[in-house]
């Protein structure tokens, strides 16, 4: 075990996987010299210079397009996209392209290529929009968002290996703040299972990113007021793991999803549509949904603040959950 | 600033008056940009690059639409009305900002006729200023917008689509880039194998490169290109090739830089030149000079005192729907 934070964790990954295969290689802007923005790529360049480490025009489109034309031939490029806010530019390559080209050549087109890219708020305190529930919308791609440096070590491996284009969404939060053991070695989370962050018995909060470490606080002080809750770190939105929080919600027979991006038309209204669906007769409250207003997340720190939820948020809607008393099932 | 005074000039050795304008709104740059700089260790410094930001923009008219670079643009909205302290405001996302917090700190009023900043996603105020002048031309009226942009974001895709359309449809908009040689790490040399102004003739528009610290050769350039929109002839596409001195932002100390690679530049940095011409014109002495940046200066920290009076948004000024 070491101790490492969360950005040294991923770059820790994509150095082992360059390693390891000398199809792997890095297209992104400023990873030379410079590191990465908030230094994600940190000594890539260093080791592996560049050939492996490609510093990019500012063309995002043509990065992911090339991406995925060298993935056709047989390389495992991983496209940087130095924030989720520039997705956008190359939305027809990953929504298009990498996304249908499997299914629509029959399964002999495969792309396995990695896009990582930075959300949320963070120490930077720019680009903070969070875009990841449109791609768990496309069918064809996958994506995790890591919320502790182990699984960001472990879900980067598997994005690397994956023989699918897989979206990696990097919660800027965490980047520097948190230093947590991470396996030596090879260490892989395998895309799709959830991670149970803490079990409980009255409400199931089933959380990403940095909402997780939220939920986990709220958790510790609802413990205080007699609410044991179990937290669930969904950590791969697409697929996601309907298998862990069924369970969970069968024994709780309560939910509330949280998420730091729009709560409409977040990845927490699709759980929540799935439970509705499929265990419907096991809820014994409404599903209560924690997220974003709808408002462009704003630049200045106090009205950031105000729109992102809070754990005291997330504990209040557990709160309103838990005293809502259904039939008991 | 009159009509009279713009558009119709050959030269830029006019009026005595006019040329110390344009000294004072390039020292109002530097002072006003490095004042948020000191405030802000993420700000992104604009040291070297005033003259091609000031010449770009000072000769247009008040009805024309101004979309400068998001490296520097203060200086912009000022020259075309926007208020210093709200500006500082805006740098500082303060409830009396422009934005009031909202927006991308570079922002400004709309009420100056400009395109403003929203996000900071590089290259999408191409489109927008290409649509200034497509609702120009449909007006049948003759007035252009400027558009400035680096020269990094000159690779994004949105700079071909707009300029080829812009030549497609013949609006008057006059594409200017702001060539600092730098994106963020990445030197120029390493994203733009031919030169920027070399791509006009592909697009089928006069390109032009000119020195982008001197101001006067700038204001001549973008004028002729301004007048030749105005006409009804379409877009232009000119190069001003300056440096930026500083880092990408205040606290970057650009270790990716060669050392001593800004010396030559910081050599030809565009304030102490055109001081020095001032003088030799016998337009200023030092001492009128010293004046008036004490006297800029001056006005910079009061507008930043004022500004930071302004209080923090608070969480009634979010709009739209109120958190939960
Ligand atoms: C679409 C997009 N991609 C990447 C970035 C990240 N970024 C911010 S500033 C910058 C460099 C821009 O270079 P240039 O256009 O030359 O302007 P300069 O910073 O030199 O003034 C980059 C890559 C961005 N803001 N938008």
């Amino acid at each position: 075990m070491s101790r490492v934070t969360f950005a040294e964790a991923l770059v820790g990954a994509i150095a082992d996987e360059m390693r390891r295969d000398p199809d792997v290689f890095l297209i992104g802007q400023d990873i030379g010299p410079f590191g990465g923005a908030m230094q994600g790529a940190r000594g890539l360049f260093d080791e592996f210079g560049p050939r492996r480490v490609r510093d990019a025009p500012i063309s995002e489109s043509a990065m992911v397009g090339a991406a995925i034309g060298a993935a056709l031939q047989g390389k495992r490029p991983i496209v940087e996209i130095s924030f989720g806010e520039f997705l956008p530019c190359a939305m027809n390559q990953i929504v298009l392209q990498a996304a249908n080209l499997r299914y629509m050549t029959d399964g002999d087109a495969r792309v396995p290529v990695t896009i990582r890219t930075r959300v949320g708020d963070g120490p930077y305190r720019g680009h903070p929009q969070s875009y990841e529930a449109w791609f768990a919308h496309v069918p064809g791609l996958k994506v995790v968002m890591p919320s502790t440096p182990a699984d960001a070590r472990g879900l980067m491996t598997a994005a690397i290996r994956d023989d699918d284009p897989v979206l990696v969404f990097e919660q800027m939060f965490l980047y520097h703040a948190i230093r947590d053991e991470v396996p030596d070695g090879e260490h892989v989370v395998p895309i799709g299972p959830a991670r149970l962050a803490r079990a409980g018995l009255d409400v199931t909060v089933v959380a990403t990113a940095w909402m997780v470490h939220r939920a986990l606080e709220a958790a510790r002080q609802l413990a205080t007021e007699g609410i044991d809750v179990e937290v669930i770190d969904l950590r791969s939105l697409a697929p996601w793991d309907d298998d862990m929080v069924l369970r969970s919600v069968h024994k709780t027979g309560r939910l509330v999803v949280a998420h730091e991006a729009w709560k409409v038309g977040g990845i927490g209204a699709e759980i929540a549509a799935a439970v509705a669906e499929r265990a419907f007769s096991h809820l014994r409250a409404p599903i209560a949904r924690v997220g974003a207003p709808s408002i462009p997340i704003p630049s200045a720190a106090p009205l950031r603040t105000r729109v992102i939820p809070s754990a005291e948020q997330i504990g209040d809607a557990v709160r309103v959950t838990a005293r809502d008393a259904g039939p008991a099932v | 600033m009159t009509e009279a005074a713009v558009g119709a000039r050959e030269s830029v050795v006019d009026e005595p008056r006019r040329t110390l304008e344009v000294y004072r709104w390039m020292l109002w740059s530097r002072l006003f940009e490095e004042e948020c700089g000191r405030r802000n260790p993420r700000w992104f410094p604009v040291e070297g690059e005033e003259a091609t930001i000031v010449g770009s923009f000072f000769d247009l008219r008040p009805d024309d639409v101004a979309a400068p670079h998001y490296r520097g643009p203060f200086v912009v909205y000022a020259m075309r009305g926007a208020e210093p302290w709200r500006l500082a405001a805006q740098a500082l996302g303060r409830s009396d900002g422009y934005s009031r917090g909202r927006s991308v700190p570079f922002s400004g009023p709309l009420s100056v006729n400009i395109v403003p900043w929203v996000a900071g996603d590089l290259g999408t105020t191409l489109g927008v200023a290409t649509g200034a002048g497509l609702a120009f031309a449909y007006e049948g009226s003759d007035r252009v917008c400027v558009v400035s942009f680096g020269d990094g974001t000159a690779n994004r895709g949105d700079f071909h689509e707009n300029l080829n359309l812009a030549a497609c449809w013949n609006l008057p908009v006059v594409y200017v880039c702001q060539h600092n040689g730098w994106a963020i790490s990445e030197s120029a040399e390493s994203y733009l194998p031919a030169p920027i102004a070399a791509r006009a003739a592909g697009y089928g528009m006069p390109g032009e490169s000119v020195d982008g610290n001197d101001v006067d050769a700038v204001r001549e350039t973008v004028g002729r290109a301004v007048q030749r929109a105005r006409r009804g002839d379409g877009p232009s596409l000119i190069e001003a090739r300056t440096y930026r001195l500083g880092g990408h932002w205040s606290a970057d100390r650009s270790p990716y830089r060669a050392a001593g690679a800004a010396e030559p530049w910081r050599a030809r940095e565009p304030l102490a030149a055109f001081a020095a011409r001032l003088k030799e014109a016998g337009l200023a002495d030092s001492d009128a000079l010293s004046e008036l940046t004490q006297q800029l200066q001056a006005e910079v920290t009061e507008a930043f005192a004022r500004a930071e009076r302004s209080p923090e948004p608070g969480p009634d000024e979010l709009g739209w729907e109120a958190p939960p």
